[in-house]
């Protein structure tokens, strides 16, 4: 009786593990933000993925942002945040979490090289601290508002 | 660029043009640097810059720091702006637009006013050359919670309906329930609040 009731247990186990990789694997990850404006040549790779951007491009936790030279880029992300970039930048999404209501407020980046244009949402609005930006040689912390950074390229 | 074509034996008498040359380019501007603008709606917060060689607080406008924080801010003038950030900048998109819409008690329907704002919210989508929308939904504290989890997702996918009836078939929804969980206006509990009752619509 009690292994009958463990077997079942498992194979319930497993059967609700395997409709939980079903839904995941059918409900594409959720994007975070999408691309708003491109000029020129501007890239999105996330998770091996690598898409030309164009105006409705999604971007996803994870998702690296890349612009050629004389191109840029403008992302606008669910919780308001706008972020652009000028040309010759590389730049990351490292965390996002918005979900107000639960109180899970999360924006990290990373911006590698290039330009960037940050315009503040509801995230450093209700939690200031969630937000950074990090480059290679700081940390770039946000108390709402806008600003702009450049990091040159170290070659 | 001519260096590297240059015979090694040559390259040594070069070296001073070149410290010269990169002596030059330092004066050009900083060259890794945050600096701190004032906030379109106006409003100006701060900036921590935590570098590998010190900390610095940017507190003004057009302020700026190097991002090893290893100098005192320094103020960044308009060209320098301009050369710098001038392509990133032109790129940003605009910035999102809110709208509130509110209900008549315990149910999807707009009240006379908010319905009339519906119209004006399709057409400022429609301005938009791509658009993402969020349509989260509301109650007051009058009932129970889960009832109002419920009727605040009723309402917004109500909203969400009339949206793409009226043009916006094509655009990204995303819609959400907050219930009563995210009040405009606190009440006790069991309040009827007019201002509660509402969705909000975000174009981005």
């Amino acid at each position: 009786m009690n292994r009958l009731h463990t077997a079942l247990r498992g194979a319930a186990a497993l059967g609700l593990a395997i409709a939980a990789i079903g839904v995941y694997a059918q409900t594409p990850p959720a994007a975070v933000g999408y691309v708003k404006t491109v000029t020129g040549e501007a890239w999105v790779t996330t998770a091996g993925q690598r898409v030309r951007a164009e105006p409705g491009t999604a971007v996803l936790m994870g998702s690296q942002l890349k612009t050629l030279s004389q191109a840029s880029l403008g992302v606008t992300f669910q919780d308001n945040t706008v972020m652009s970039f000028g040309p010759d930048t590389v730049a990351t999404v490292d965390e996002y979490l918005y979900a107000p209501a639960q109180g899970q407020l999360q924006l990290g980046a990373s911006l590698l090289k290039g330009t960037l244009n940050y315009v503040s949402g509801v995230i450093a609005k209700l939690k200031p601290e969630a937000v950074q930006v990090k480059t290679p040689t700081g940390i770039i912390g946000v108390r709402g508002t806008q600003f702009v950074a450049k990091v040159e390229d170290s070659q | 660029m001519i260096a590297f074509n240059t015979p090694s034996r040559r390259v040594k008498p070069l070296l001073p043009l070149a410290l010269a040359v990169s002596f030059l380019v330092g004066c050009a501007g900083p060259q890794s640097y945050v600096a701190l603008l004032t906030s379109p709606d106006g409003s100006l917060g701060k900036v921590v810059v935590q570098g590998q060689r010190g900390e610095q607080l940017l507190t003004r406008a057009q302020q700026g720091a190097l991002l090893d924080g290893s100098k005192p801010p320094f103020d960044v003038s308009d060209e320098q702006l301009q050369r710098d950030f001038g392509a990133a900048m032109r790129a940003r998109p605009a910035l999102p637009e809110q709208f509130l819409l509110y209900f008549e008690t315990g149910g999807a329907e707009l009240t006379p006013e908010s319905q009339a704002l519906l119209q004006r919210i399709v057409e400022r989508a429609k301005a938009r050359p791509t658009v993402d929308m969020s349509v989260i939904g509301h109650s007051d504290t009058q009932g129970a919670a889960d009832a109002n989890e419920a009727l605040a997702l009723t309402r917004a996918n109500a909203i969400a309906g009339q949206l793409r009836t009226l043009g916006l078939g094509n655009a990204l929804v995303a819609i959400e329930s907050h219930g009563e969980r995210n009040l405009l206006v606190p009440t006790p509990d069991e309040t009827a609040e007019p201002r509660n009752r509402r969705v909000e619509v975000t174009l981005r």
